[in-house]
């Protein structure tokens, strides 16, 4: 099965006044379909940065970037969006629900954007994935009305409802305390299985790296190369590991 | 498309749940933009309702829809003279048969009236000269041997109502000298008065009447200062079809001028302005505020003026009050006053020193038991008056015409621009303004027979003068001959006669046809083709040889024809203001939202809204707002016409009076207004959010990445 994601030698530079900081200085990689991969690094790493490329948000300097076997310097802004909606899911630290829907209609939105699906066909799915993530009796809730665990769990029904092959986490546990950080994580764990969908997070969070079934770290914007070698296959490890 | 209805479903609710989530900030944009609304619904709404009864009164009057005149006129045509006395320099058209028949030629025109309008003085005379010309008649009449009892009593009444007016005048110039040191003057005055007012002056007076005639002629009569020259403003036409024509205008008294007759008829509002008692009229302007305007005397400064004017000014009455008429005010005033002061001058003045309390009981009394002993009105209705005009050349020529009647435009009673308007017939008009009538001609002619005088032009005036044409020479003096004795007399007679054509000699109602017209308001059977038919007209002029200028009401009413188009600019400049303001603020505040909700923007973009789905979101936010508060000004302002157009706002001067065409104006509602203000708020929300749209449609996906801290 080919890469979902191929990487060959990006380069990001961003430009502060008359300043240019490289946020990532070539990095490659590629992530096969069904993956649980965490990149992992302290702030300022670039691990951003890659989740950005990869999600399209962002084109990279130099290098290539294919996402779903998509060269993403060659599509349009339009085209950009097209491949998020359709391909990606997205979760991100601070949840970013939309303040002013109800949980249900933060699900539903993606499929809105898509205007693919009948309004019984949306309602089926947003049901389906709010009761597996355990908040079917909050559908009609505000965000502000709950809980951190709560509102990623809205946010990880969100990434999934338009079942795309890939779904983004930036840092998903760093605003949660680590007892509900685990349960989410678990969450994500069991739909990467049971749905077949690929994960890949950023996290500093050495806890959080032990669930993940691939790793990659990164250092002032390259691939630490020692600890990816060791990643594969990664056992899991004490906390000693990270540092 | 049914995605697409799903996907505005959800923008809607975004946006809505917005504007409910910034509350204030939505009431404060909303709340402008409603006020905005409210006073475009209500402004365009009265100014269509002005517009609208305006143009009735002012077509249904005097201008018509159109009018037409010379297009070598100097100036421009306002038939209602805007704010000056003098009639404009219009050159007149020659054959008004003429104009009438190429006018008729444009289909749209379904009427059309000859007209000429001018200005002149006339003298009432004052009341001493009045009260003196009657007591002339008495002597003439006593002197030719009349020496019936009636006679002698009504000299006699006459007499003692001179000498009352002598006692008045000389109190008068007594206060006079009290309060002036202009002494050599008032010893003057007083000296004649002292003489008017002896015993010894009456005694002779049935000795020499013409003597003492003269003296009080020329030395008492100048010392009553209600001297009266009235300006009139006229129009001459043809009496029957104006008032076929314009339908608002209505008889107030008396009687149409007569078809062939020559004859005035007073604009009634002219008519008590500036014919009526002074101190009448000033008493039906206290009873109308009083009454009709719930204006009170001890609150309000214009009416503590004219009680204190009427109560006064009583030398206005005392002059027309004889002795039997004095005593009889004399004791009714006592009555009612109960009051035992023997001096009439006091006692009229108490009397017209009312208050709110007493005003309506004693306006009652005066119109009841004082005003039928008086002369109401300096000139009655069947009354000959004497128009004195200057003619274009500058020499003036003078017309008696009886006074048929008054007349009021309705709407426009009480309106000064409008009410000055008199009217006249054509004929006597066109004599007045210097114009040769057949009549006119035809006396000439015949005064030139009998008194022998011929035509002398420039060329052969020296010859004819001087006798040095051969042929002349055997009669030199035929051009400048002399009437003999015989002839002096018949002369005599034809001025005599003359002098009283004015009332007498009626006209061939065909001149009215024939003959010169300064302008000509035309009707027309549809207005809304007014602008069109202006341009028919003028171009059935040219193809006729004609010089016709024709202009639209709003023009021919000069600057009151204007208002309306003044006042809506000055509306629309305070709506643009207003929405201006309120463009400001809602982009300011659509900015200050957007830059609050980078990160929602952002994670919509990275989620996979695409650009214009953003600026849909935030030019509907924008919308919703603008359209619900619009729909709320909008309502509140069609509400409040409705309401208005049921009780009507009240006209609380002479002012409004002619604006609203009448005492309250009733506004309609018109859905175009409705529309027009749904229309600026939807285009002032759409350019306000703009900017902020721009703005917010740059915000990258990637400001969903950043962390809070």
């Amino acid at each position: 099965m080919t890469a979902i994601v191929s990487i060959q030698n990006a380069t990001k530079d961003y430009r502060l006044g008359k300043v240019v900081v490289p946020a990532l200085r070539g990095v490659s990689l590629e992530v096969s379909p069904g993956e649980f991969l965490s990149i992992a690094g302290p702030s300022g790493s670039g691990k951003t940065t890659l989740l950005n490329l990869i999600g399209c948000v962002d084109t990279a300097t130099t290098g290539r970037v294919e996402v779903a076997g998509r060269d993403t310097a060659k599509l349009s802004e339009r085209e950009l969006t097209r491949l998020r909606l359709n391909t990606i899911g997205f979760i991100f630290q601070s949840f970013n629900l939309v303040g002013v829907l109800d949980v249900y209609r933060n699900v539903e939105l993606p499929l809105l954007l898509q205007h693919a699906l009948t309004a019984v066909e949306r309602s089926k799915r947003v049901l389906a994935l709010l009761e597996r993530v355990g908040l079917l009796e909050h559908s009609k809730h505000r965000p502000n009305e709950l809980s951190g665990g709560q509102r990623q769990r809205v946010a990880i029904a969100r990434a999934l409802v338009t079942r795309p092959v890939l779904v983004l986490a930036d840092e998903p546990t760093a605003n949660l305390d680590s007892v509900t950080g685990e349960h989410i994580l678990d969450l994500m764990k069991e739909l990467n299985r049971t749905e077949k969908t690929t994960f890949i997070f950023s996290t500093h969070d050495a806890r959080v790296m032990a669930h993940a079934s691939s790793l990659i770290r990164l250092a002032d914007g390259k691939l630490d190369e020692g600890a990816a070698a060791a990643s594969h296959d990664l056992p899991p490890s004490g906390p000693g590991a990270a540092a | 498309m049914k995605g697409l209805l799903d996907t505005l479903s959800v923008v809607l609710q975004i946006a809505f749940r917005n504007l409910f989530s910034n509350r204030w900030k939505t009431l404060i944009v909303g709340g402008i933009i409603g006020f905005g609304a409210f006073l475009v619904v209500l402004g365009t709404s009265l100014l269509d309702s002005v517009d609208h009864s305006m143009s009735r009164s002012i077509i249904g009057s005097v201008a018509g829809n159109i009018q037409v005149y010379s297009s070598a006129s100097k100036e421009d045509l306002d038939v209602m003279g805007g704010f000056n006395f003098d009639a404009n320099d219009i050159e007149p058209l020659t054959d008004f048969a003429h104009v009438r028949q190429v006018l008729m030629s444009v289909p749209n025109v379904l009427q059309v009236v000859p007209m000429g309008i001018n200005g002149s003085m006339v003298l009432s005379g004052n009341t001493v000269d009045q009260a003196l010309a009657k007591l002339r008649l008495s002597v003439t009449a006593r002197a030719q041997g009349d020496a019936t009892p009636a006679l002698g009593q009504t000299y006699a009444d006459q007499k003692d109502h001179v000498r009352q007016i002598v006692t008045v005048l000389q109190s008068d110039v007594e206060n006079v000298k009290k309060l002036h040191d202009e002494k050599a003057l008032v010893t003057d005055d007083l000296g004649s008065v002292a003489r008017a007012a002896s015993p010894a002056f009456w005694a002779d007076f049935d000795a020499k009447p013409l003597d003492s005639l003269e003296f009080l002629e020329n030395h008492i009569a100048p010392l009553a200062t209600d001297a009266d020259m009235l300006f009139l403003r006229y129009v001459g036409t043809d009496p029957k079809v104006f008032a076929k024509s314009f339908d608002r205008m209505s008889i107030v008294e008396g009687e149409a001028i007569p078809e062939g007759k020559r004859g005035f008829m007073f604009s009634k509002y002219v008519y008590e302005e500036q014919v009526k008692l002074k101190t009448a009229r000033g008493l039906d302007k206290i009873h109308e505020a009083l009454t009709a305007r719930d204006k009170k005397i001890a609150t309000d400064e214009e009416l503590q003026r004219l009680v204190r004017e009427a109560s006064t000014q009583v030398k206005e009455l005392l002059l027309e009050l004889d002795a039997p008429k004095t005593r009889l005010f004399r004791e009714k005033l006592q009555g009612a006053l109960h009051s035992s002061e023997a001096d009439v001058g006091k006692l009229l003045g108490q009397f017209l020193n009312a208050n709110d309390q007493n005003f309506e009981e004693r306006y009652a009394f005066f119109y009841r038991e004082l005003a039928p002993s008086l002369e109401l009105y300096r000139v009655r209705i069947g009354d000959t008056l004497t128009i004195k005009a200057f003619t274009r050349s500058g020499y003036v020529q003078s017309a008696n015409l009886k006074v048929y009647g008054t007349f009021a435009f309705k709407g426009l009673e009480k309106s000064p621009q409008a009410g000055t308007m008199n009217m006249m017939d054509l004929v006597s008009f066109r004599e007045l303004y210097g114009f040769m009538t057949d009549d006119r001609a035809k006396e000439i002619a015949d005064m030139r027979a009998t008194s022998g005088a011929k035509e002398v032009t420039r060329e052969n005036a020296e010859s004819e003068l001087f006798g040095s044409a051969p042929d002349e020479s055997a009669n030199p003096s035929a051009a400048l001959a002399v009437p003999v004795a015989d002839d002096l007399n018949r002369e005599l007679s034809t001025i005599a006669g003359s002098h009283q054509r004015g009332e007498a000699k009626p006209y061939d109602p065909s001149q009215l046809e024939q003959g010169v017209i300064l302008n000509a308001a035309v009707l027309l059977k549809d207005d809304t083709q007014t602008a069109q038919t202006v341009t028919a007209i003028e171009a059935a002029g040219k193809q006729a040889g004609l010089p016709l200028k024709a202009i639209t009401w709003q023009k021919a009413a000069g600057l009151i024809g204007q208002f309306a188009t003044l006042m809506r600019v000055v509306l629309f400049t305070a709506v643009l203001i207003i929405f201006v303001v309120a463009l400001v603020i809602i982009n300011n505040a659509l900015v200050m939202a957007t830059l609050e909700r980078v990160r929602e923007i952002g994670t919509l973009r990275a989620v996979g809204a695409q650009r214009r789905f953003i600026l849909a979101m935030l030019v509907l936010e924008s919308v919703a707002v603008g359209l619900v508060f619009g729909a709320l000004g909008t309502a509140l302002g069609a509400v409040l016409i409705a309401v208005l157009g049921k009780v009507g706002i009240a006209a609380g001067n002479d002012v409004l009076m002619f604006f609203f065409s009448g005492p309250r104006l009733y506004p309609l509602l018109a859905s175009h207004n409705l529309a027009l203000a749904l229309g600026i708020v939807l285009v002032v929300s759409i350019v306000s959010s703009v900017y902020p749209a721009w703005i917010a449609m740059r915000i990258s996906p990637r400001e969903a990445m950043q962390s809070e801290e």
